[in-house]
């Protein structure tokens, strides 16, 4: 087995008496497509918030390309290769479509809190900003406020955000979620080109574009993983039909 | 349509430079202009400058880097401190012990370096109480700088070898050292020191504004959690933004010493901190240039309306409430909204509107200036012995007559103002929506 980008040993996590993520296990091969399905309130979302830290976990581990991270800050482990997206919105609404993304290229490009480099200045830093507007096809949109965006461009401004760093591991939260079919199309061909190449952990409801995407799924139902593997091998597992598929064909 | 979107973007890419080359050439011709303005109120008979102008103008220098300084917490960092005047002032107590040291010849720094010292303190105290402050955000930060704030106005008053309690600290500007020979005995010679200092500050802010971390400032403010998955420590950002703040008010209040060459807990107290709200906000924080109109129009009516009126402070306070009600993105953001209108050539649609909403505006004025006045003359006024005086004519403020119009235009401009609002409000949808609409 290929070594582990992502690996989650016995988490568990509980707000107040309640114990919300129930002993999850999980492994995220290095390069895989790897999707979370589960139910609504089964903890996809709080699992991702585990793993960025937005959360302190309760107990169990969490290992990044094989060092622990669960004690960490949500900044020392982007920098350490993980970014997230949020399945609600989160850009910087009252700046420019392109310092969204410039901002999102500073950290990785070594600029960290410097006051003393004029921006307009950085050749690179601006002509690689440019490029990736242009991958998220929001050249045009280039000096429009990042809230005056529509809802799909948005999510395409949300997801450039998330893989401007060059983190190696991306989580996707609901990427698609309000989309049209043609735009979780176009969505989809879009997340497949920005993240050739790197750890893609997403959660997902919509699910052709779960099965048109993945490498392997895991399902999680009431805070734990309770299958994971091939997409074929997920289809055909019982137990995930009856705690999952099943209820949604009934 | 496709072409109208392939061709948009190369509009605005030659619109923006031109537009910020004017705008270059608007600030150059206001500083030069504020670099005339003593000389043009120079009076040859007896050859002096109106210490009037002078002391209006040098005040308004601080105010602006005050402000501007303030607003690298408002405006770009999100950030509303109660306690600014705390570096301020502290930037002034350092300088007049620098200007005392210098003046015994133990500190061989020229005049014109002085504001660097005081930055440098106000650095400095920003330094220890931003790492108080900038691990909170939103109300605890708020919170956190009042008692900050409260903290060192009651110490100024306490601890007398650096603050001089009551009576404050002075000293003496003519420490005879300068690069220029100059000895800054005359108050228009400091002004000229005071402005070149307000050009440097100001550009050192905007500067900062576009910056790594200007930018992530801006990005904390908007969505201090995106920031952080973006591998930037919020903390560490409001930090250096609210150190930096701190050194450049230092700056204002090492100016403020030298013009006054004395401090009093007056420069570190909360009044002047609720100021630098009011200046920054009714000038607009969300431009860069907002503070210098909000300072530069408080200032104006602290030194010419207080002289007129015992109640000035009222209607700086009404002004306040009618910008945070009516218009949140101060002055700036009126005249920025007018921009794209202008830009369209559409401004002369709203200049009838603009008139007719002026007649009503007017006698509301009018109206709420004579209720206050006349109240004000009815207890403070009375006390002093004065009497109210319109175009020469003596008032009688128990008559009848004077409340009564008062009362009159008060509600008639009231209502009459609604009015025209509401039709005002259609007419400036419409254009926008129009505006909007061929920019798409």
């Amino acid at each position: 087995m290929a070594e582990a980008a992502l690996s989650l040993r016995d988490v568990r996590k509980s707000f107040g008496p309640t114990e919300i993520i129930r002993g999850v296990e999980l492994d995220v091969v290095r390069g895989e497509r790897h999707a979370i399905i589960g139910p609504n309130g089964a903890g996809k979302t709080t699992l991702f918030n585990l793993i960025s830290g937005r959360f302190p976990i309760t107990s169990g581990s969490i290992s990044l390309n094989g060092e622990r991270i669960d004690t960490l800050e949500p900044q020392q482990i982007n920098r350490m290769g993980l970014s997230r997206s949020f399945q609600i919105t989160s850009i910087f609404h009252r700046m420019t479509v392109f310092e969204n993304i410039r901002c999102a290229l500073l950290w990785s490009r070594g600029y960290k809190y410097s006051f003393w480099s004029p921006l307009w200045a950085q050749k690179n830093l601006n002509q690689h900003a440019e490029r990736l507007l242009d991958e998220l096809n929001l050249l045009s949109r280039r000096n429009l406020q990042a809230g005056l965006l529509s809802y799909a461009e948005q999510r395409a401004l949300e997801i450039g955000i998330t893989i401007a760093g060059g983190a190696t591991v991306i989580l996707l939260d609901e990427p698609t979620a309000g989309m049209s079919h043609s735009e979780t199309e176009y969505a989809v061909a879009m997340i497949q080109r920005v993240t050739e190449g790197k750890t893609l952990v997403m959660v997902e409801h919509d699910m052709r574009v779960v099965f048109g995407l993945a490498d392997t799924i895991s399902v999680v139902v009431y805070g734990q993983v309770i299958a994971s593997g091939k997409p074929e091998e997920i289809r055909a597992n019982r137990a995930v039909q009856e705690a999952y598929l099943g209820a949604l064909t009934e | 349509m496709m072409d109208a979107t392939v061709t948009q973007p190369e509009i605005t890419a030659q619109a923006a430079p031109a537009k910020s080359s004017r705008q270059l050439v608007l600030w150059i011709v206001l500083v030069l202009m504020a670099a005339a303005l003593p000389w043009l109120f120079y009076d040859f008979h007896t050859g002096r400058h109106s210490g009037f102008l002078l002391t209006m103008l040098s005040q308004m220098g601080m105010m602006i880097i005050f402000s501007l300084s303030y607003n690298m917490l408002m405006g770009q960092s999100g950030l509303l401190s109660f306690g600014h005047a705390v570096f301020f002032g502290l930037g002034g107590y350092s300088t007049i012990h620098f200007l005392n040291a210098a003046e015994k010849g133990g500190l061989p720094v020229p005049m014109e370096l002085m504001p660097v010292l005081a930055g440098l303190s106000g650095l400095g105290f920003g330094i220890v109480f931003g790492y108080m402050a900038a691990k909170q955000r939103a109300t605890a930060f708020a919170m956190i700088t009042m008692g900050i704030g409260e903290l060192i106005a009651t110490a100024a008053i306490m601890f007398h070898h650096f603050f001089g309690g009551e009576g404050g600290v002075s000293a003496n500007r003519m420490i005879d050292q300068s690069l220029f020979g100059l000895s800054y005995s005359s108050s228009v010679q400091v002004y000229y020191l005071i402005l070149v200092w307000t050009v440097i500050a100001g550009l050192g802010m905007l500067f900062l504004t576009r910056t790594p971390l200007g930018a992530m400032a801006n990005a904390t403010r908007d969505n201090f959690e995106r920031a952080q998955f973006m591998g930037y420590d919020p903390r560490r950002v409001r930090f250096l933004q609210f150190a930096l703040s701190g050194m450049f008010a230092g700056i204002g209040g090492g100016l403020y010493a030298i013009t006054y060459e004395i401090v009093t807990f007056d420069a570190v107290a909360g009044a002047l901190s609720a100021n630098a709200v009011l200046m920054t906000y009714i000038g607009g924080a969300t431009i860069f240039y907002g503070p210098i109109l909000g300072a530069s129009l408080i200032t104006l009516l602290q030194s010419g309306l207080s002289l007129l009126s015992n109640a000035w402070l009222i209607y700086v306070g009404v002004l306040f409430i009618s910008m945070v009600t009516f218009a949140p993105t101060g002055l700036a953001g009126i005249i920025e909204a007018h921009g794209p209108i202008a830009r369209a050539g559409r401004l002369r649609l709203l200049i009838v509107p603009y008139l007719r909403m002026s007649v009503p505006g007017l006698a509301l004025l009018l109206g709420f200036i004579g209720l206050v006045e006349l109240l004000s003359f009815l207890t403070i006024g009375q006390a002093q012995g004065k009497s109210l005086v319109l175009f020469g004519n003596k008032i009688d403020i128990k008559a009848t007559m004077p409340w009564l119009i008062t009362f009159v235009l008060l509600v008639v401009g009231t209502v009459w103002l609604r009015f025209e609002i509401r039709g005002f409000a259609r007419l400036w949808d419409d254009v926008t929506a129009d505006l909007k609409q061929r920019s798409v």
